[in-house]
């Protein structure tokens, strides 16, 4: 499903160079929920955003679903990420002025589908997420919780195959963490490959497959949580 | 306090320098354009004779044309006739009138060096000069009797005096016009009445005569006006006698009047006049006489050109599109603060204060817009004298005084206010912690 | 393809939306008043006088001395100016079209004083009038030298017996017929006085530029005056300016009872006459100007404001899917949206106000097309102003999506 070999990220300023990503190189099979654990700063944002297709990689190899990335232009990318790719972010981002149904309506909308499509994936998603009955809400008439599902049902809504969260409970307390991981899980189960970046060792622990960044590059092994916790 | 809001709003301002560039040019470029249409607006229509405007009246017969009206709708002509005019300036029936109208006339030097000219005159009576308060550097005007006599007598300004006497005291001197012999009996100081109120049937801003001489000796001379003369009916025959006893209108007859009884019995001593021409068979319409003071002559004779007025309305419109603009990046200006007021309300501003700190930075945005208000106004009158060209009235009309001045400063913070006050509403309402946990 | 969502958002966000639809809303009534202003006023500049305007040039002889033979200093005045070099004819008479001041007089079809009449300007002129002032005279003939006289006001003459209209005029008074039928028609003169009319000229403008019928003028044959003339000189095509001082200077020399002022070509008659029109135009050209270029900034900046208000959402979309030009397209097809609501209103604002100034100030009602046009330029203004604030968004990065704050 994801295959990055020997990827590096440099940001340039004027006086410091940031190799924020080193010889990274991952593979995630189809239908896998890998977590991704790391201190701060290491790179885990930066893994998610090339992963992502948000940025481009300074150099290496990103195969998406089988196909070569690293080279596509920008509206090539943009599709991808709407075709393919599913975001979960941790403030959410849900947009302030648009309703429930409007803001899972977003993605779709730059899909191109038609008014029929839309709406029936919409309802579909927003069922599975269980706010149907918030459907005409704005997202500050929601809790936290809801508005992650909210922004769970919209990345759901084009039917990624491929889903990429952000610390998905890191704003919310730990029922409605619960519940949000439980969501995710039970999507991960009908076959939606899911990376999830947090730092959470008890939320990492749920998923199949854990990762360690530091320092820019994935260490081989996965360290003993406790110990990635205790940083 | 107040220092310290006056402190956080310069501060606001300079954070955001283009913007408040944007909004002060906005509140100038808006108060610029109201305040050059204002000023033109106010000395067209300011008074030109404020200590006498109420007691001086512009007096109407309606001797007009029985099948219809002299002016639209039903209004009596603008001028007299030759026999009501002085028919009613003799009857000095008021404190004073004065009965006078246009000519030209032609001064010849007698230093035979100087070539001869052409002087605008007009012929009138020895009131003319204590009622419109004239200003004389020598002598003053003639007698009644110069008038019943006919006297070659003469008031010229200071300008022919300089040509003609080197700006001598030349009371008494002989001025030749037309080849007649006038003796000078004063010399007017500058006098420049904006609008040249006592004759506004011909050009509203003209210049005022070089020389004024007794109205008798014009009619002696058989000299017709320069200025509109109407007739509703052709004179009987040719020549000037039939001209004098014809219907057409051509002077224009004051009258100095004290009080509402002096100008009611004035109006019925009018009647009393149209009544006694009806029974000679004048006077054909009903009654229709008419007594106007300075400033309501000038309003009926549209002094301030509807041109002007358009201009006036156009430039409020161009003022609130300006203060659309301003309300708009000031509104947008609170909200990308948001922040920044949640946190003081949650350090325990109070929402008076809050509105206190924006209005003043409001204030400041004024004060500013409107000192470039003034700048721009002036600009603004530079160009309409660019526009217009030079005459008497534009430049006039491109003097600034401290009132327009103060208006306009009064006018732009105003303005200000009025933009800052629902975007500081708004302000206002934004709770203390509600963006500090989106944050 | 995204009204729905963009015009929702809008509504939940009003006010700032609401301050720029009215700001182009009152632009846009504005803008479509002055303009129907510049239009009216440049429609009347354009009038033709009917006169050759390029040639022509007028000045006064004032004599001042009691000694001086007036008739026969005329004679020799005008016999001097047409044998002048450069000078194609000229002619004594008492104003010229568009002067601002000229003799008018009441033309009716019956004799009588309970008579509808028509006004009309009267220019005195003799047989030399017609070539002089350039008129091209389309039916009937020019007066013949033995109808010119001088008017006499010790006499009991009547008003010459003939007269040329301006077709304008001719169709005024007998409106039934077309105007060369009327050549050979008596009209009536001071209520009771026959003129016929013997010649028709296609255009002849009277001398007040405001008049409502100024396009109602005649020629008199007669001379009048007692001691001022006023002369009207049309030069060989490109001499004007040259012969104007030589003119000027041989008169002056030629009688020293008299003063020569005043001079003027047509052209400066024309400038003064539409001078307060011509400022006019050009202050309405400018107020427009400025009015458009503050929208646009008012435009720009409340845009760069919602662009910078909006950057997480915008990234937020990018990571969705959105290319570049769709985030360009949001922000045009918003700005379209409110300029819509604003010309909507301002096409109701702008009739409104039209209707109060044709109303107090007797302005010509709008044309029709002036409102779509007005929109297309608002609509056009909009776009182009949004187009910088609208790039800088579709450059800002998906990465911002996955920033926390």
């Amino acid at each position: 499903m994801l295959n990055m070999k020997d990827i590096s990220k440099v940001y340039r300023t004027e006086s410091v160079e940031t190799h924020a990503l080193r010889d990274f190189s991952l593979h995630v099979e189809e239908g896998e929920f890998v977590s991704v654990t790391g201190p701060s700063g290491s790179g885990k944002t930066t893994f998610l955003n090339v992963a992502g297709l948000l940025e481009e990689s300074s150099s290496g190899i990103y195969e998406l679903d089988g196909r070569d990335v690293s080279s596509l232009n920008d509206n090539e990318r943009s599709r991808l990420r709407n075709e393919k790719i599913g975001f979960i972010f941790q403030s959410f981002n849900l947009i302030p002025e648009l309703d429930i149904f409007d803001n899972v309506d977003v993605p779709l909308r730059y899909r191109g589908f038609g008014n029929a499509e839309r709406k029936k994936r919409i309802e579909r998603v927003i069922d599975i997420v269980g706010l149907g009955s918030r459907i005409k809400h704005l997202p500050s008439q929601l809790s936290g919780g809801q508005q992650q599902r909210v922004a769970i049902a919209r990345a759901l809504a084009g039917e990624p195959r491929f889903l990429l969260a952000d610390e998905p409970t890191g704003n919310l307390d730990s029922e409605m963490a619960e519940s949000v991981m439980q969501l995710l899980e039970s999507i991960n189960a009908e076959g939606t490959t899911i990376v999830m970046v947090t730092h959470e060792p008890n939320l990492a622990q749920r998923a199949r497959r854990n990762i360690y960044v530091r320092d820019g590059q994935l260490e081989e092994a996965v360290p003993d949580l406790q110990v990635a916790a205790a940083l | 306090m107040f220092r310290y809001y006056l402190k956080l709003g310069l501060l606001s301002i300079r954070r955001n320098p283009a913007l408040s560039a944007l909004m002060i040019a906005a509140i100038a470029t808006g108060i610029g354009a109201c305040m050059t249409i204002v000023n033109i607006e106010y000395v067209m229509g300011s008074n030109p004779i404020p200590h006498r405007s109420d007691v001086l009246y512009y007096v109407q017969v309606d001797s007009w044309d029985p099948n219809e009206a002299a002016v639209d709708v039903d209004r009596p002509p603008r001028q007299l006739t030759y026999t009501d005019g002085t028919a009613l300036l003799e009857a000095r029936e008021a404190r004073r009138q004065v009965l006078s109208y246009m000519t030209w006339r032609v001064v010849e030097p007698e230093d035979s060096e100087q070539l001869p000219f052409q002087v605008q005159s007009r012929s009138t009576s020895a009131d003319f000069f204590p009622m419109f308060d004239t200003p004389f550097v020598y002598g003053g005007g003639w007698d009644k009797s110069a008038d019943d006599n006919g006297e070659y007598v003469v008031v010229i300004n200071k300008e022919v005096n300089e040509t003609l006497f080197g700006g001598e005291d030349s009371v008494g001197r002989t001025v030749i016009m037309n080849g007649d012999r006038y003796r000078v009996s004063g010399v007017l100081d500058t006098w420049d009445p904006m609008p040249k109120f006592y004759d506004l049937n011909n050009q509203h801003f003209g210049e005022v005569e070089e020389v004024f001489f007794p109205f008798s000796v014009s009619i002696a001379k058989e000299l017709s006006s320069n200025g509109n003369t109407n007739c509703w009916k052709a004179p009987d025959s040719n020549g000037w006698e039939a001209f004098k006893n014809s219907e057409c209108v051509w002077m224009q007859l004051w009258v100095e009047l004290h009080g509402a009884e002096e100008k009611q019995n004035y109006l019925a001593f009018l009647d009393a006049y149209a009544e006694s021409q009806k029974a000679l068979g004048r006077f054909a319409r009903p009654l229709n006489n008419r007594l106007n003071n300075v400033t309501e002559w000038m309003e009926i004779e549209g002094v301030v050109a509807d041109d002007v007025q358009v201009l006036l309305g156009l430039a409020v419109l161009f003022l609130a599109v300006c203060l659309l603009n301003t309300v708009g990046l000031i509104l947008a200006k609170v909200m990308r603060r948001a922040g920044d007021i949640s946190l003081r309300r949650a350090l325990g501003a109070s929402r008076r204060a809050i509105f206190v700190q924006y209005i003043v930075e409001a204030g400041v945005v004024g004060l500013v817009g409107g000192f470039m208000g003034i700048a721009m106004t002036w600009l603004g009158l530079q160009g309409i004298r660019g526009l217009f060209g030079q005459s008497r009235m534009i430049d006039h009309l491109v003097q600034m005084n401290w009132t327009m001045i103060l208006a306009a400063i009064f006018l732009a913070v105003m303005a200000a206010l009025a933009a800052a006050l629902y975007p500081t509403w708004r302000a206002c309402r934004i709770q203390p912690a509600a963006l500090l946990k989106a944050l | 393809m995204e009204i729905g969502p963009i015009w929702r958002t809008m509504l939940r966000n009003k006010s700032s939306y609401v301050l720029i639809a009215l700001q182009i809303a009152v632009t846009m009534a504005l803008m479509v008043n002055a303009i129907a202003i510049i239009q009216e006023r440049t429609r009347l500049m354009g009038r033709p006088t009917g006169i050759d305007e390029d040639n022509i040039f007028t000045f006064n002889s004032t004599g001042f001395d009691p000694n001086m033979d007036f008739q026969a200093l005329v004679a020799e005045d005008l016999d001097a100016i047409r044998n002048h070099p450069g000078i194609d004819n000229a002619v004594m008479t008492n104003s010229l079209p568009i002067r601002n001041g000229g003799w008018g007089q009441q033309f009716q079809t019956e004799p009588g004083t309970d008579v509808e009449s028509v006004g009309t300007g009267i220019y005195f002129v003799d047989e030399h009038g017609v070539d002089t002032f350039g008129v091209d005279l389309i039916a009937g003939r020019n007066f013949t030298s033995t109808e010119i006289n001088w008017f006499d006001p010790e006499s009991d003459d009547m008003w010459p017996s003939v007269v040329i209209v301006s077709a304008a005029l001719a169709e005024s008074l007998f409106p039934d017929i077309s105007y060369d039928e009327a050549v050979g028609k008596t009209a009536y003169v001071n209520s009771v006085e026959p003129i016929t009319i013997v010649g028709i000229v296609k255009t002849l403008q009277a001398s007040w530029p405001s008049w409502e019928h100024i396009e109602n003028a005649s020629l008199v044959p007669q001379k009048r005056g007692a001691t001022s003339a006023r002369y009207v000189v049309r030069t060989e095509a490109g001499y004007r300016d040259e012969v104007i001082p030589q003119i000027e200077k041989m008169l002056a020399e030629s009688y020293k009872g008299r003063i020569i002022r005043n001079s003027k070509t047509m052209t400066e008659v024309r400038n003064d006459a539409y001078a307060s029109d011509s400022a006019m135009i050009k202050l309405l050209f400018f107020v427009v100007s400025v009015l458009i270029a503050i929208t646009s900034l008012g435009i720009v900046g409340l845009a760069s404001f919602s662009v910078t208000r909006r950057t997480k959402q915008i990234g937020t979309r990018r990571a969705l899917g959105a290319t570049r030009p769709a985030i360009l397209r949001y922000f045009l097809l918003e700005n379209f949206l409110i300029s819509s609501v604003g010309v909507a209103t301002g096409a109701i604002l702008a009739v409104g106000l039209n209707m109060w100034m044709v109303q107090t100030f007797n302005l010509t009602p709008l044309a029709w097309y002036m409102i779509p046009s007005a929109m297309l330029v608002l609509w056009l203004v909009g776009q182009l102003a949004v187009y910088g604030p609208a790039r800088r968004a579709s450059f800002v990065s998906p990465a911002i999506a996955t920033r926390t704050v």
